[in-house]
């Protein structure tokens, strides 16, 4: 098992989910790639990397999901 | 606060509701410099929260502005861009900026220009998500995601669900944007 801090919650994922892609986060998340942006231990990832970026057990993944409106 | 904020240079992503407020906050604080960026003209479904002027219908946003701001504050130095930002342009129009404000209306914007300045550039960004509707103003927070990004709103009224942009609601989060950047400003990044 291991454990992701998804905007400061902690997420547990079975073993055989790693390595995890941000890419697979967002989808077991259900959240749309188009309009997030991600923060893997305080570094932005950029999201044509989010299929090649693979996370490790106890990193810290910040999401932000953007919604339309101005 | 005063001679630091004079020394300033704000860019601006977006001129509607977000952004015009944005830029009017700011002139009226005394920012030293400007740079605002739209690819629209007025229409009159904008002025109900937008600050342009009725017969300021049909011309550009980045115009009108520059010249609201002159009436307001002319002081402040405007650089205005008619132009559509994109991941490659940003760093090259907002050169010179200490801060950035993203004032976007689609979500797919927004997550393209907070990525382009997380990665690209070495500046903070005060983005905004969720000021759709009315009321509830309380959920509008300001929360500090990482050192150089800041988010502002409930994070989830958006105008695809709640089918509605009010002046208030809006201004709202214009507000804790204009407010968050003099904070930057004033205080600095601290991580």
């Amino acid at each position: 098992m291991g454990v992701l801090r998804v905007n400061g919650q902690d997420k547990e994922f079975a073993a055989e989910k790693f390595p995890l892609t941000v890419a697979a986060l967002l989808g077991e998340l259900g959240v749309e790639a188009a309009t997030v942006v991600a923060e893997v231990d305080g570094q932005i990832v950029e999201r044509e990397k989010f299929t090649a970026t693979e996370l490790r057990n106890g990193q810290r993944i910040e999401l932000v999901r953007f919604v339309p409106g101005g | 606060m005063t001679e630091k904020v004079k020394r300033a240079t704000v860019g601006i992503a977006g001129l509607g509701g977000l952004g015009s407020n944005v830029a009017i906050a700011l002139a009226r604080t005394d920012i030293g410099k400007l740079i605002i960026v739209d690819f629209d003209d007025v229409e009159q479904s904008n002025l109900n929260r937008q600050q342009y002027f009725f017969d300021q219908i049909g011309k550009a946003k980045v115009d009108c502005m520059i010249e609201n701001l002159r009436r307001i504050n002319p002081d402040v130095k405007v650089e205005g861009h008619k132009v559509r930002l994109d991941a490659e342009n940003v760093p090259e129009i907002f050169a010179g900026a200490d801060v950035i404000a993203e004032c976007f209306d689609t979500a797919e914007a927004k997550q393209m220009i907070v990525e382009a300045v997380l990665s690209r550039m070495d500046v903070p960004i005060v983005s905004a998500s969720g000021l759709a509707g009315y009321g509830n103003s309380n959920a509008i927070h300001t929360r500090r995601i990482s050192s150089r990004l800041v988010l502002v709103g409930d994070g989830e009224s958006g105008i695809d669900s709640v089918k509605l942009l009010t002046a208030a609601r809006v201004g709202i989060a214009a507000m804790h944007q204009a407010n968050a950047i003099i904070e930057l400003i004033v205080d600095g990044i601290k991580v």
